[in-house]
């Protein structure tokens, strides 16, 4: 059906059916990049006008009542021109009951601003006097405290020149807007120099991009606004690089047991879809993600970066550096580096960490993950993980007493923490190495630790499934071919789902859990496209005749030939070689690939695809667009 | 009429004799969340924070409402001047909590404690994830001061100050008890310990007396004014102890609070220690326990709310407030030092 045929049909469908999601409920969109630079702008508007157009119908208030819409339902009015009385006197209610933290600060921010010429002034005054009475708390994670710090910035803006009294911070509008300011520029001159610490985040994306968005609105300052679109550049441009069809696979520092299984299930492809098209948005728009429309067309995507996301007719590797979340105590480093690898190709994606701790509760660390033509509803990942469950690890990262951690964290969405069969988490025994299409995991788990074996996910998903007397276990999911080797004797127990991090029960969608219940052990993945074998079966022929030996004692050690021809060695506290060479971690870039450079430290972005080139810097608040006469060899 | 005028009398007495009675030394305050299973961005659906103990038993709300308050501190100068630390960090009134202001900025965040030096009611201490911060001017500006605390293990979850003598100050950290004697320009460790520090608390009858709470250190003692420690062997240290209390009507009366131990208590100056969990809720997580100016001793047990016991522990009651975690128990001078 050609493009444009069906997008008057979507838009027809939305037209008629206003609180529809007819992106959500209907097919999958074609993930190749579209030419034409006026029709992906029309068509980009028209995902912005579904948006809208939803949430101002009511959303999932399934109601045009206005005493039932959120704020971002309000806002969404607001931007239509629909019922403003009605929006006012909601507002007006709703701030007779204000939230505390950055969750409802930024909420309330949007419509303060929105709202300026088209609320009541009762309205407006409304939400000013619950940032007077009101405590807002600023929360302990990085997403939390941009949040913040940006709404309390663009309300300083908002409201200048008003004395302490007037805030719940107790500071003047000057003093909030200096300290707010500060903490802008350090967390993006950390970003920019070392990378976030929350990095490749399947949801909290939106909690970065959205007052992101504001700040490059609305600010006063032009120099803000800048690094507001300086940063969305950045956010995007690195989801557009780690995305396959739109897809956020691992690693992440964070992320949740739904969509760690569920890949598409995450508020990163809401964002895919509404920017690169090239993936279905989640349900109800991902909720927070309703507050991205309403500006959604100030900020169109550069090129380059569109670019990037839809095409995934090269094989590429992105090396690249961040950081993990603060550790308090019990680490040498506050915030030690992460090396990332990804490596994408058309039908499969392989992404890694070093392993270690990273995240204790909602970090991934490796996976291969394939393309699915539709993935909504597909757990299309393969991936294996020590359990890891310890309060005192925690203690690290939290600031809580030790004992009630495990418990009390299953309440906070994180529900399958104290599980022995859960799926998502890091653990400080488990060592990574992956070179292109070959990941290897190893693990040296103490005795005594809780939780004494690693887990293998084994998707639903997977067909072909085949336990190879050689050892190796094979299995195709879309169109790559999987070789998953476990080093340790194993069995299978059943993989129960939970939907999200907030699920209340797990279902029972099918897939398996390899659980191997050894101290030392490891996992070897290999995986390659259909397309480069005869058959399925020369695919296993091949892998069964890699160089393979390993061991477990005294640490588990690997050394093979991979099925592109490297020789790796990778032995569990030692640093892995490939060729006879060890890898020098100390050289990485904060991003260093066909699409992606910057230096540690350089405050420089350089985003290029073909002759295609955006240098975003930070030094100079310059954002750079450039076009090469030929596209350059890698 | 005789006997009615003895009544008359009596009750006369009786009347002169309770207002002549002395004043309790003490105010009897915690810190509480009293909202279940917040997190950030959920609804908070009950009044949370400071809460003091009125004559009556009534617990009375003072100050604002946040369940992330960990402390509580006031200028004995001026009970209206009062200091919290909480998830944001300090924060500080100077009018009796009509007006609040935040001291700190972006960089001090998760505040674990607040000490007011009550010889230089103008210093206060906060102790932070990453170290100590100190204000000599109210609350106003606030700096680090963490010369002597190790670049890394100062996490600090607990500040007491030596009531005796301006300056001198423990920090409960990671890696042991810390103290500085000239209003933290310099720390030293008068304790190593390989976990955190939770505790640490000075006897009201004897200021040369300390005790301290450890993660795996078990209940450790100083005789000497904190300049030296020792553990308590009679103390159980097999598990996490969270904090100690002492008892302000008996000089022997101790109690510990531990998560996995539940309640603990000592009559005989910690020679010996007892089991007070019978009467409690199971499993009798204990987050803390505490003991008011009349004697009664108090435990938040987690899940659960806030128990009181007329007899030290032997029995227990609920209390009327329902409080889901006291993260502190405080007992405040009436007078001015």
């Amino acid at each position: 059906m050609p493009r444009a045929f069906l997008s008057a049909v979507l838009v027809t469908v939305a037209a008629l059916t206003a609180a529809a999601q007819p992106s959500f409920e209907g097919a999958a969109p074609a993930a190749a990049p579209i030419e034409d630079a006026s029709q992906r702008r029309d068509d980009y508007f028209r995902r912005v006008d579904e948006v809208i157009d939803w949430a101002a119908a009511g959303g999932n208030a399934k109601t045009d009542d206005p005493a039932n819409l959120n704020l971002a339902m309000i806002a969404a009015r607001i931007v239509r021109g629909q019922d403003l009385p009605g929006c006012s006197q909601r507002v007006i209610g709703m701030m007779r009951e204000p939230g505390t933290g950055p969750f409802w600060m930024f909420p309330s921010v949007c419509i303060a601003y929105l709202g300026r010429d088209r609320l009541s002034p009762e309205a407006l005054a409304s939400i000013r006097t619950a940032w007077r009475t009101t405590r807002q708390l600023r929360g302990d994670t990085e997403n939390h405290f941009v949040m913040y710090y940006i709404s309390l910035f663009l309300m300083a803006e908002l409201y200048p020149d008003e004395p302490a009294e007037t805030w719940y911070s107790g500071k003047s509008s000057a003093e909030n807007l200096a300290e707010a300011r500060s903490y802008i520029l350090n967390w993006i001159d950390v970003t920019a120099t070392v990378g976030q610490g929350e990095f490749n985040t399947t949801h909290y994306i939106g909690e970065y991009v959205i007052p992101i968005q504001f700040l490059a609105n609305w600010s006063k300052d032009p120099a803000m606004r800048q690094r507001g679109r300086m940063m969305l550049d950045w956010l995007f441009a690195e989801l557009a690089a780690t995305t396959l069809n739109g897809v956020m696979r691992g690693p992440n520092s964070r992320t949740d047991e739904g969509s760690v299984i569920e890949r598409w299930n995450a508020m990163a492809s809401y964002f895919s879809w509404l920017l690169f098209g090239n993936t279905p948005p989640t349900a109800g728009y991902s909720g927070w993600g309703l507050y991205f429309a309403p500006l959604a067309k100030n900020y169109e995507v550069p090129e380059v970066i569109y670019r990037i996301a839809t095409d995934r007719s090269g094989d590429f590797v992105q090396r690249d550096r961040a950081r993990t979340r603060p550790f308090w105590r019990y680490s040498d480093e506050t915030s030690p580096p992460v090396h990332k690898t990804n490596y994408l190709r058309k039908d499969y994606a392989l992404g890694s960490t070093r392993g270690g701790r990273i995240d204790p509760l909602q970090s991934h660390v490796w996976d291969v993950t394939w393309a699915e033509a539709d993935p909504r509803g597909k757990h299309n990942t393969l991936f294996s993980l020590h359990p890891h469950s310890a309060s005192e690890i925690m203690q690290a990262s939290f600031v809580f007493y030790p004992e009630p951690m495990i418990k009390g964290v299953t309440f906070e969405g994180k529900p399958s923490y104290d599980s022995p069969d859960k799926v998502l988490g890091s653990s400080p025994y488990e060592q990574v190495f992956q070179d292109l299409d070959t990941v290897i995991s190893l693990y040296d788990i103490p005795a005594g630790t809780r939780f004494p074996h690693i887990n293998g996910f084994f998707s639903k998903d997977l067909v072909d499934f085949t336990e190879d007397s050689s050892g190796w276990i094979f299995a195709r999911g879309g169109n790559a071919y999987l070789a998953y080797r476990p080093l340790a004797p194993y069995h299978w127990i059943p993989y129960l789902h939970y939907t999200s991090g907030w699920a209340k029960a797990r279902l029972d969608l099918g897939g398996r859990i390899l659980t191997s219940p050894h101290l030392k052990n490891g996992t070897i993945v290999q995986a390659a496209s259909a397309s480069e074998f005869e058959s399925f079966v020369a695919f296993q022929a091949a892998i069964k005749a890699l160089t393979l030996s390993f061991k477990l004692e005294p640490a588990p050690t690997v050394s093979m030939t991979t099925l592109r021809g490297k020789k790796v060695a990778f032995s569990y506290g030692q640093t892995p070689q490939v060729d006879g060479r060890a890898i020098d971690y100390s050289k990485w870039k904060l991003f260093q690939g066909p699409y992606l450079n910057a230096e540690i430290g350089g405050r420089k972005l350089s985003i290029t695809h073909g002759q295609l080139e955006r240098v975003l810097d930070f030094n100079t608040l310059t954002v750079t667009d450039r076009v090469r006469e030929t596209t350059p060899v890698p | 009429m005789p006997s009615l005028r003895f009544a008359l009398l009596l009750v006369g007495l009786l009347a002169s004799a309770a207002f002549a009675a002395p004043a309790p030394a003490y105010d009897f305050f915690l810190c509480a969340n009293l909202n279940r299973n917040y997190t950030i961005g959920s609804k908070v659906v009950a009044n949370n924070g400071v809460y003091q103990r009125d004559a009556s038993g009534t617990w009375q709300h003072v100050g604002y409402n946040d369940g992330t308050i960990t402390s509580v501190a006031f200028d004995p100068r001026d009970r209206n001047v009062m200091y919290t630390s909480a998830l944001n960090g300090l924060w500080r009134t100077l009018d009796g909590g009509h007006h609040w202001r935040i001291c700190n900025d972006w960089s001090m965040t998760e505040a674990r404690d607040v000490a007011l030096d009550r010889n230089a009611p103008d210093h206060v201490y906060l102790a932070l994830p990453d170290g100590i911060g100190v204000s000599t001017d109210r609350g106003q500006t606030l700096v680090r001061r963490e010369d002597g605390l190790p670049a890394r293990g100062k996490y600090t979850q607990v500040l007491h100050i030596d009531r005796t003598r301006a300056g001198r100050v423990f920090a409960g950290c990671e890696t042991g008890i810390y103290l500085t004697e000239n209003g933290a320009q310099r720390w030293r460790r008068v304790l190593p310990t390989t976990d955190t520090v939770y505790d640490i608390q000075q006897s009201p009858h004897d200021p040369r007396l300390w005790l301290a709470a450890t993660h795996s250190a078990g209940l450790q003692r100083s005789t000497d004014g904190g300049n030296t420690w020792e553990k308590v062997a009679s103390a159980p240290s097999t598990n996490p102890l969270y904090n100690v209390t002492f008892d302000v009507t008996q000089p022997q009366r101790l109690a510990v609070g531990s998560w996995s131990l539940g309640v603990l208590t000592s009559e005989d100056g910690g020679r010996t220690w007892t089991d007070r969990n019978a009467g409690l809720p199971a499993p009798h997580h204990v987050w803390r326990v505490g003991i008011d100016p009349a004697g009664r001793l108090y435990a938040s047990v987690a899940g659960q709310t806030l128990f009181v016991s007329a007899d030290f522990g032997r029995t227990w009651q609920p209390d009327t407030i329902a409080a889901a975690q006291v993260n502190k128990f405080l007992l405040v001078p009436r007078n001015a030092p």
